[in-house]
């Protein structure tokens, strides 16, 4: 007879077992150390950025919330953004960077005390720029370019400094082949400092609009060839490592970089279809963001066809989820960027809310989700510690809700605000009838928040210490 | 020396640097040159005063760009703005510092609001634009602009020739009267002042 009371008291686990990090010790505490640095710091700028982000929201919502002009949203929208992008994405990819370099290099990194440098002048222009954003002091251009260039210029040198880093440590490399990460991470921090000494150098940017047509050039490339390579990079390591298996075809990572460099310096002016500005300058970026779908379908290709056939390895894991999930939204919302650069479409969706939805759908569901798949893959492997994997389940479903919500709203939402525009109805009612999907993003947005702060506790969790690590337990385990 | 780009460190990022300049001249560089060698102020344009220039400055501090255009397309949907948007519209763009040493066209990206090329003269009324600056929800229902009340100053009585912006109760302070400070009356300066100047077979001001 089968006891009743048993089967209540069967485990019933809220997660499935994750696989725990396999118990090699290959690192050193100083380089630990100097890696957690910048997710630390990452980490902080993420909390920051995205309360102000949540903020904003609720402007939408309830505009009379305050009067204070350092905290209205046209001074604020800009603090959001270029935390998150220079703050947060950039430090965090860059950190996990001075990891990938060395490792597939064979090599320890050149100067830890340079990187330390690169560090703290990233931090300080992030803060100092922010406050200047805040007063009022911004550089008269549009998105990601509003820090004015003495702020910009010592973002570069950090940015100067950490290619210089990385490229010693490549030139010095203990293996004859230069690993596919490395090309794309030196592919991002060479394009970036071209782009930022372009962008900010005043001489052809006089009068008329002329600074619109570096604008474009420049607001587009930030994100695609910064952001964009690094990120694959990271991924062209982790997942491999991982899986325990070597990436699907090199050849084909090879493809996406020279597609990258080449399609993707030409579609900048899709950011200004029907402006004043050369039409033919339109045309090109069109074509240019048709050929994007080469690098795409190569890029996404090699990354899921690496994961064919490791189903239960990816179950199993609780950090290649988070590639998973960002590897298809760089499929899917990179080709929306495609679609979005058509002029029928660009009638449609060009200045209403449809815009940021894509902004957010591919620096966050792009970005942001692998930049934590590598720092979950990762980190353990460095400081022995590892994250609760319960807390990183609540953070991937909490950030892939949430943003799927703020986007779904805003696709949605901005939609209709074309669609208003094209009936001719009187322009607040493209206002008044957004009012319930700006609730829903302020919604999907505070889950995104939510999720970011269990982010920052595993990342507490993961820390360099002493104690426990998982190569300890392991030395126990086999002592015993 | 190898020409491998996989093996040669020096070729592959001398080339990815150096390529990539190459191409920002291409669709960068080299359109902005000839954009700006090609500026000319529309025929019939005049160039703007010191205080629309000065309220070019309030509108970039308060990042005002980031809700309204000041581009109309030439597609149909945007005819209620005025006419398309040429080249010229902007020539008068300068530079407003060594800070910020470039000149700021503020096409604008979104359109949580209207469109300003022509707001001067399609919402010409300088009262209107005080009361809508000071408080957008004291005039236009359903609003989501943010209020600008630090671009106002609130007195006991005003002095003389200072012009007090008429507010409803539900939106007044209250006490004393609310009078536009400098920053204020140059940004309402500088709005007033976008008026499209007519072209021929374009249409234009209205």
């Amino acid at each position: 007879m089968v006891e009743v009371t048993s089967t209540a008291t069967v485990a019933r686990p809220l997660a499935v077992a994750k696989a725990r990090v396999e118990p090699v010790a290959d690192t050193n505490t100083a380089w630990a150390r100097l890696v957690f640095s910048y997710l630390a710091w990452a980490t902080a700028w993420l909390l920051f950025g995205t309360l102000v982000g949540e903020y904003l929201g609720i402007k939408f919502v309830i505009p009379d919330i305050d009067h204070i002009p350092w905290l209205s949203f046209g001074r604020l929208r800009p603090v959001h953004t270029n935390t998150v992008f220079w703050g947060w994405s950039s430090l965090a990819m860059v950190g996990m960077a001075l990891y990938v370099v060395p490792k597939t290099s064979r090599r320890k990194l050149f100067s830890f005390k340079l990187a330390y440098v690169s560090l703290a002048l990233i931090n300080l222009s992030v803060f100092v720029g922010d406050l200047l954003l805040m007063g009022g002091i911004n550089n008269g251009g549009q998105e990601y370019r509003e820090y004015i260039w003495p702020v910009q210029a010592v973002f570069a040198v950090g940015v100067i400094l950490t290619a210089y880093n990385l490229i010693r440590t490549i030139a010095d490399r203990d293996v004859e082949e230069i690993y596919i990460s490395n090309w794309y991470i030196m592919g991002g921090l060479l394009w970036t400092i071209a782009l930022l000494v372009i962008a900010y150098i005043p001489w052809y940017q006089q009068n008329g609009i002329s600074e619109t047509v570096i604008q474009g050039f420049y607001m587009h490339m930030g994100v695609g060839m910064w952001f964009t390579p690094i990120v694959l990079g990271l991924t062209y390591y982790t997942l491999p490592r991982l899986l325990n298996k070597p990436i699907y075809s090199y050849s084909l990572g090879v493809l996406a970089f020279w597609t990258q460099m080449v399609f993707y310096s030409m579609i900048g002016a899709h950011h200004f279809i029907f402006a004043p500005i050369p039409w033919w300058l339109q045309t090109v970026a069109i074509i240019f963001s048709v050929g994007m779908v080469v690098t795409l379908a190569a890029g996404t290709g090699n990354f899921l066809l690496t994961m064919r056939g490791s189903e239960r390895a990816i179950g199993r894991s609780y950090s290649v989820p988070f590639i998973l999930a960002g590897t298809l939204a760089y499929f899917l919302f990179s080709f929306q960027g495609t679609l979005e650069a058509f002029r029928s479409f660009q009638a449609l969706w060009h200045f209403t809310n449809y815009t940021v939805a894509h902004s957010h759908l591919t620096m966050y569901g792009f970005v942001a989700f692998l930049i934590w798949g590598s720092v979950y893959g990762l980190v353990p492997r460095m400081t022995g510690h590892e994250p609760s994997a319960v807390w990183v389940g609540i953070h991937f479903w909490f950030a892939l809700i949430g943003y799927l919500l703020y986007c779904g709203a805003l696709m949605i939402g901005g939609s209709i605000q074309g669609l208003n525009w094209i009936a001719g109805s009187p322009f607040i009612h493209s206002v008044t009838d957004m009012v319930p999907y700006w609730l829903w993003r302020a919604i999907g947005g505070t889950l995104m928040f939510l999720s970011h702060l269990v982010f920052a506790y595993n990342v507490w969790l993961m820390r360099p210490r002493g104690g426990a690590s998982i190569w300890a337990t392991a030395a126990q385990n086999g002592a015993a | 020396m190898t020409l491998d780009f996989g093996k040669n460190h020096w070729l592959l990022f001398g080339v990815s640097f150096f390529g990539f300049i190459a191409l920002a001249y291409v669709v960068g560089i080299g359109p902005a040159i000839w954009v700006q060698n090609h500026s000319q102020p529309l025929p019939g344009s005049v160039a703007p005063t010191h205080i629309e220039t000065e309220g070019l400055k309030v509108y970039i501090s308060e990042g005002c760009g980031y809700c309204h255009t000041q581009q109309v397309r030439p597609l149909e949907m945007d005819a209620i703005w005025g006419r398309p948007s040429a080249p010229g519209d902007y020539a008068f763009v300068q530079p407003a510092s060594a800070w910020q040493p470039y000149a700021p066209a503020v096409l604008g990206s979104e359109r949580t609001g209207p469109d300003l090329s022509n707001v001067g003269a399609r919402q010409a009324s300088e009262v209107w634009q005080y009361m809508h600056l000071y408080n957008p929800r004291s005039v236009v229902q359903g609003s989501i602009m943010p209020a600008f009340p630090w671009l106002f100053d609130v007195k006991a009585v005003a002095a003389e020739g200072e012009s007090v912006v008429p507010l409803p109760a539900s939106h007044a302070p209250t006490g004393g009267v609310v009078v536009p400070n400098a920053r204020g009356r140059a940004l309402v300066a500088y709005l007033l002042a976008r008026r499209q100047v007519p072209i021929e077979g374009y249409g234009g001001a209205r």
